[in-house]
């Protein structure tokens, strides 16, 4: 199997508690792969480790993305080489313009690819047909980023981020959380816009519903900061059948 | 003159020392509190010894031919031009507040026994723009504001200077807010380095129904004190906010007392300060609700952030209360940026030093986007960009 992603061996702590001890875990690119688990098994962790959060400290292990060590990179550089991350808690920054933010983050990524930035005029021609896809009013990116938000215009905002910046690796963590069906089916229509058999999706999630709307090809299991079991997406049943304590260790 | 020479001076001493014959009222009042020093408690953060202890030219303030301008223009604390039709005049000042806290509010009287009238007929608005054009000098002018019943009006307040150097301004409004009327009040102060130092010293009476808004953003150098007492009548209400840029090793800020005196009079206080390399910030500001101003409300708020580690930041927001219908809050937070904002624009792959630019300026547009007028909102969104850009220029 090719990878755009392998995780080999990572331990990582949180202040001084060792969270992830010895995960591996191997991401194919242009694939669906979920990550599931019981609370506090270290999805989240996970996910805070690939972007390079600062909470984290990395104590062992190594993760290459596209062949390339990523642990010592600064989290903008992380961004800019195309790992993205939808978090759970989107946090609210106000006084910083949802567009403004956007253009910034959008330029950032040109710049660093070597292309040309846009003006406010050819961004907001840009931006208008994600808008419509995900349901958002247009006054969502002429108020402060986050600010005052419900928790779906939250996650839309950040599948709006997602569809704009055009990632390679896309996680996300939880992203069907606080959703209702409607605003469920739209952020799953923007995720499915970008499966294009190139991007590949980490989606971290407790629950399978998500996973009806984003077709996985593969369940990873995760349990006490380690991957448990890796299978298809038959897993699913079992695992709402059984519970985490249903699975037996590869 | 020096003006330390009028330290520890009597009222007679005083009126010698200043060639004062008459106003004997106001030398009382300006010797029983006497010149600020470093234990003065508004002063207490803030160098005015050094500011006073130094021998300034004085001018002469000489009525000048008012020309028609778009704008007020004082320059050196004399009137130059005015708009068409506003009533702009020097005379002695009649409304002087004499119970105010501040002693440079009556040395500023004293030093200047004819003040600048300005009355706003019916609803406008008016710029004011201040010129300096002396280096080494002591410039002191007081200006009286008043508006009409029922009308409303908006000041927006600029400075300018030539290439001047180590001059103190002493100036300040008496301003008389009609009734059932508004006031708005922008101020707007940038400059780099020593030109000028100032200390301000402001009394504001708001009338029953009266509503005003003093908006002061403040990206000086050097040093400067806005000192401000505002007293509210019956159902009056006052928002005031102030925002601080400082950088090298100014000290900037406000002196405050906002005193309920009218039933369900209400106040709003916000100060928001930014503060790098070795700069020093002040919000010492007091709301005092009396006996007779049942059913009031008080707000109070500082944020401040710190970008230095040299930076230091002096909040005092306090409450003294002497009645119990009224719903009071006051609050001060000191810290630097929010590192989970910092993060969240950087793994958008948004440079660590852009992210910390946008989020200075974001918290900085909180307070500049209560400026409804687009057009003066952007001005001083511009003007903060501009002197943050020129300290961060990495």
């Amino acid at each position: 199997m090719s990878t755009v992603m392998k995780i080999d061996n990572l331990q990582a702590k949180i202040g001084d508690k060792e969270i992830l001890k010895g995960l591996n875990l191997e991401l194919e690119p242009g694939k669906v792969h979920a990550i599931m688990g019981p609370n506090g098994a270290g999805k989240s962790t996970l996910s805070k480790t690939i972007v390079g959060h600062y909470d984290v400290e990395v104590t062992g292990g190594d993760i290459t993305y596209k062949g390339k060590s990523i642990v010592d990179m600064d989290a903008e550089e992380r961004a800019l080489e195309g790992i993205f991350l939808s978090f759970q808690h989107p946090v609210e920054i106000p006084g910083v313009n949802n567009a403004y933010f956007l253009r910034t983050a959008l330029n950032a990524k040109l710049k660093h690819q070597g292309k040309e930035e846009l003006n406010a005029a050819e961004f907001l021609r840009a931006m208008k047909k994600h808008l419509e896809m995900l349901g958002m009013k247009s006054d969502m990116i002429s108020r402060s980023l986050n600010e005052g938000f419900s928790g779906g215009e939250k996650k839309r905002n950040e599948i709006l981020q997602m569809l704009i910046l055009e990632p390679e690796v896309i996680i996300l963590d939880e992203i069907d959380s606080g959703l209702d069906i409607d605003a469920l089916r739209q952020v799953s229509e923007g995720i499915n816009k970008m499966k294009d058999g190139k991007r590949t999706f980490l989606v971290i999630t407790h629950y399978s519903r998500i996973l009806d709307y984003i077709e996985p090809d593969y369940i990873h299991v995760l349990k006490d900061g380690k991957v448990i079991k890796t299978a298809g997406p038959e897993l699913v049943p079992y695992l709402e059948e059984h519970g985490y304590d249903g699975i037996k260790e590869d | 003159m020096n003006l330390i020479t009028l330290k520890n001076k009597n009222a007679k001493e005083i009126s010698a020392l200043l060639n004062i014959k008459e106003r004997n009222v106001l030398v009382e009042k300006f010797a029983t509190l006497g010149l600020p020093h470093k234990m003065t408690e508004e002063y207490h953060y803030f160098d005015i010894v050094k500011l006073l202890d130094v021998e300034y030219k004085t001018l002469d303030y000489v009525p000048h031919t008012i020309e028609e301008a778009d704008k007020v223009e004082i320059v050196d604390g004399v009137v130059t031009k005015a708009p068409k039709g506003m009533r702009v005049y020097s005379e002695p000042c009649e409304s002087i507040d004499m119970d105010h806290f501040d002693g440079l509010y009556y040395l500023g009287h004293l030093l200047s026994p004819r003040a600048i009238k300005i009355e706003v007929d019916g609803d406008a608005h008016v710029e004011i723009l201040h010129k300096y054009t002396q280096s080494d000098a002591l410039i002191n002018y007081r200006i009286v504001i008043s508006n009409q019943e029922n009308r409303h009006v908006t000041m927006y307040e600029n400075f300018e200077t030539g290439d001047i150097k180590n001059t103190l301004v002493l100036y300040g409004y008496d301003m008389h807010i009609a009734k059932d009327s508004t006031l708005r009040m922008v101020k707007l102060q940038t400059m780099s380095g020593n030109q000028y130092s100032m200390v301000a010293s402001h009394k504001v009476n708001v009338a029953k129904n009266a509503n005003v808004v003093l908006k002061n953003f403040d990206f000086g150098g050097d040093q400067a004190l806005q000192v401000l007492k505002v007293e509210l009548g019956e159902h009056a209400h006052v928002d005031a906010g102030h925002l601080l840029y400082l950088n090298d090793d100014s000290k900037r800020g406000t002196a405050s007392q906002i005193i309920h005196r009218g039933e369900h009079s209400t106040s709003k206080q916000v100060a928001k300060n930014i503060l790098d390399g070795e700069a020093r910030g002040i919000f010492d500001a007091l709301i005092r609700v009396e006996k007779t101003a049942k059913f009031t409300k008080a707000e109070q708020n500082a944020k401040s952030i710190l970008l230095h580690e040299k930076a230091y930041m002096v909040s005092k927001p306090q409450l003294e209360i002497y009645i119990d219908e009224l719903e009071a809050s006051h609050g001060a937070t000191t810290g630097q940026l929010d590192e989970k904002q910092l993060f969240y624009l950087q793994s958008r792959g948004i440079s660590y030093i852009e992210a910390r630019k946008i989020l200075v300026i974001a918290f900085a547009n909180t307070l500049i986007e209560t400026v409804k007028d687009a057009r003066h909102q952007e001005r001083i969104k511009d003007a903060f960009e501009k002197v943050f850009y020129a300290s961060n220029k990495g």
